[in-house]
């Protein structure tokens, strides 16, 4: 009798304490996994730093402000990839953003039924187009084709303009800082156009309907209803393209030209922090000149930290000015 | 069966006065509407009184809301839905494609299930339609929508706070809001589709009304699932059923009176 029930009741205490195994087991896992990330990242920034620190002790701040960059005589100044690098980035976003917004707005609110599942595969397909082919496309297509036409007439159309006429200056080589900056927007453009088509789509048709129900076009219902309810998701996909525009080596390096100078006009040939990065760690033999090269991935990281630091204060302000009450 | 007799005495009493001043707002006649191929409404026609609450009532996916929809021309939106038939107002067909929609949708506002405030500030989200269609200098403007929130009974609530976003307001004070934008463009004809069904009890109380004031501006057609609020707050019914109308007269006769059985078991809860 007495095994009889207490066989029953240590089954089910057995149960129950395997349950607590496996979730105590759960728990450690997924706290190991996250913990992983966290040692990852760390190790990256010690890695960097620790490399850094020859290049960064023997020229101090002015490695930031230096152009030039000699191998030669192992002096080494970073401003010019950190100029190209923002140059670029900068000019991709202000063709990329317009377009890629411009986009999303048509497939969302104008698009014939039957065209918009061919769009957004198109789109999507623009985005797993593997980067070196940007490049070399960028190289033997684009590039000719700027230095044939466009840069000329840019050129011209310019000449007389104050300002504008340093931007778009000297002979065209094709290669350049626009030629980058223009492959970089269409690369970052799948990822904005995307992120914010998906974002459109949560705008309540409700909502839509009752500006629509006030009278409202298709363009004031867009300004007023559809941007403006979407801001926060926009500018988190902007976020990620920029994030991209700043990182992308391998096309950039085709077309930018890699010259440590800083132009004022926008079709010389420049360089970026990564193009430089890839361009020269084979031939970086001195201990200075490797270690002026981590200095710039260093900041390379700092500037992409600052970017996504800036997007969350930016995006926390807005949610507090929205203020839900 | 014994009060019967009465209601009906009453009832011939009342209708006499108010049929001499009836004039036909809106005058629907043999509209059918097809999402597709799938025909939603069939045959319908009906008048919406000026300056009165016409009810639309019967079992979901009878055809209300796509009836309501068709008044200001809300299914143009969306491909591959179609309207045959004439839908007067003023005389004048609105379901010809040449009607000029954002002109059509200034003269008929219209008010949702859910509230959709605009996502900008109280004084805004009046103030929006309005610059719509006018030019108005500020201090006309604040007038505006002063009005206008005053007309809804919201204006004490917000007067305080009209430069916060009215995504704050509370769920019946955002269908308020949504009724004073409608309303600051001077519609002619007010849409209400559902307009109390996500709120509590107070607030319906509170929209209930502010349509029995509206109306003495505006024509009103009132989409509603609940019957006590139809009975209330419309002076016609319309049932309908699987895209038909079933039966339109006073809210008086449709309620107590009905002339097809189908009514009166809807009525009765007996279905639907």
């Amino acid at each position: 009798m007495t095994t009889a029930v207490v066989e029953p009741a240590s089954e089910t205490s057995s149960i129950l304490r395997r349950n607590r195994l496996m979730d105590a087991l759960l728990r450690s896992l997924t706290r190991a996994a996250a913990i992983i990330v966290l040692i990852m990242l760390g190790g990256v920034i010690i890695s960097l730093v620790d490399g850094a620190l020859p290049a960064l002790k023997t020229f101090g701040f002015s490695f930031v402000t230096t152009e030039s960059w000699n191998p030669v005589t192992e002096k080494f100044g970073a401003a010019a990839p950190i100029y190209g690098t923002l140059v670029t980035a900068f000019i991709a976003m202000l063709i990329g953003v317009p377009i890629s917004i411009g986009i999303a707005i048509f497939i969302t609110e104008l698009c014939p039924r039957p065209l918009k599942r061919p769009i957004s595969t198109a789109i999507e397909l623009l985005a797993g187009i593997p980067s070196i082919i940007y490049g070399i496309w960028g190289l033997f297509v684009l590039a000719p084709l700027l230095q044939a036409y466009v840069q000329p007439a840019l050129i011209g159309t310019f000449e007389n303009v104050p300002m504008l006429n340093n931007l778009f200056a000297g002979p065209p080589y094709g290669i350049g800082v626009l030629t980058a900056a223009l492959i970089l927007s269409i690369m970052v453009l799948p990822f904005i156009t995307s992120i914010t088509r998906d974002v459109f789509e949560t705008v309540p048709a409700m909502l839509k309907e009752s500006a629509y129900g006030l009278g409202c076009t298709t363009w004031e219902v867009v300004r007023y209803i559809v941007l403006p309810y979407s801001r926060t998701g926009i500018i988190g996909g902007i976020m990620l393209g920029l994030g991209r525009a700043l990182g992308e080596t391998m096309a950039v390096t085709f077309v930018i030209g890699n010259a440590h100078k800083i132009h004022a006009s926008l079709l010389a040939p420049g360089t970026t922090i990564s193009a430089s990065i890839a361009n020269e760690f084979t031939e970086a033999d001195g201990v200075m000149y490797t270690s002026s090269l981590i200095a710039l991935g260093l900041i390379l990281f700092i500037i992409t930290f600052i970017v996504l630091a800036a997007a969350r204060l930016l995006l926390l302000r807005m949610q507090k000015a929205e203020g839900r009450h | 069966m014994q009060t019967r007799p009465n209601v009906e005495l009453t009832k011939t009493v009342l209708t006499e006065p108010i049929a001499e001043a009836l004039r036909e707002k809106v005058t629907i006649r043999n509209l059918n509407f097809y999402y597709g191929d799938y025909q939603a409404l069939k045959g319908i026609s009906l008048p919406l009184y000026d300056r009165k609450v016409t009810a639309f009532i019967g079992p979901s996916g009878c055809g209300k809301s796509t009836l309501l929809r068709i008044l200001n021309r809300m299914y143009d939106l969306y491909p591959g839905q179609r309207a045959e038939g004439e839908v007067l107002l003023d005389g004048e067909n609105i379901v010809d494609p040449k009607t000029d929609l954002n002109l059509l949708r200034a003269r008929i506002g219209m008010v949702f299930q859910k509230p959709t405030p605009f996502p900008m500030s109280i004084y805004d989200n009046i103030a929006f339609g309005i610059r719509l269609y006018e030019k108005v200098p500020k201090s006309e403007m604040n007038d505006r929508v002063e009005d206008a929130l005053k007309r809804t009974a919201l204006w004490d609530e917000v007067k305080d706070k009209l430069h916060a976003s009215g995504l704050g307001l509370s769920g019946g004070q955002q269908q308020r809001l949504c009724i004073a934008r409608s309303v600051a463009v001077r519609p002619q004809v007010l849409l209400l589709d559902e307009p109390t069904s996500a709120l509590d009890p107070i607030s319906t109380a509170k929209i209930e009304e502010l349509i029995y004031q509206l109306k003495v501006d505006y024509t009103i057609a009132i989409v509603t699932h609940n019957m006590q609020q139809a009975a209330r707050a419309a002076d016609f019914s319309a049932f309908m059923y699987l895209g038909e109308l079933i039966e339109f007269g006073t809210t008086d006769q449709v309620f107590t009176k009905p002339r097809e059985s189908r009514t009166e078991d809807y009525i009765t809860g007996r279905f639907g």
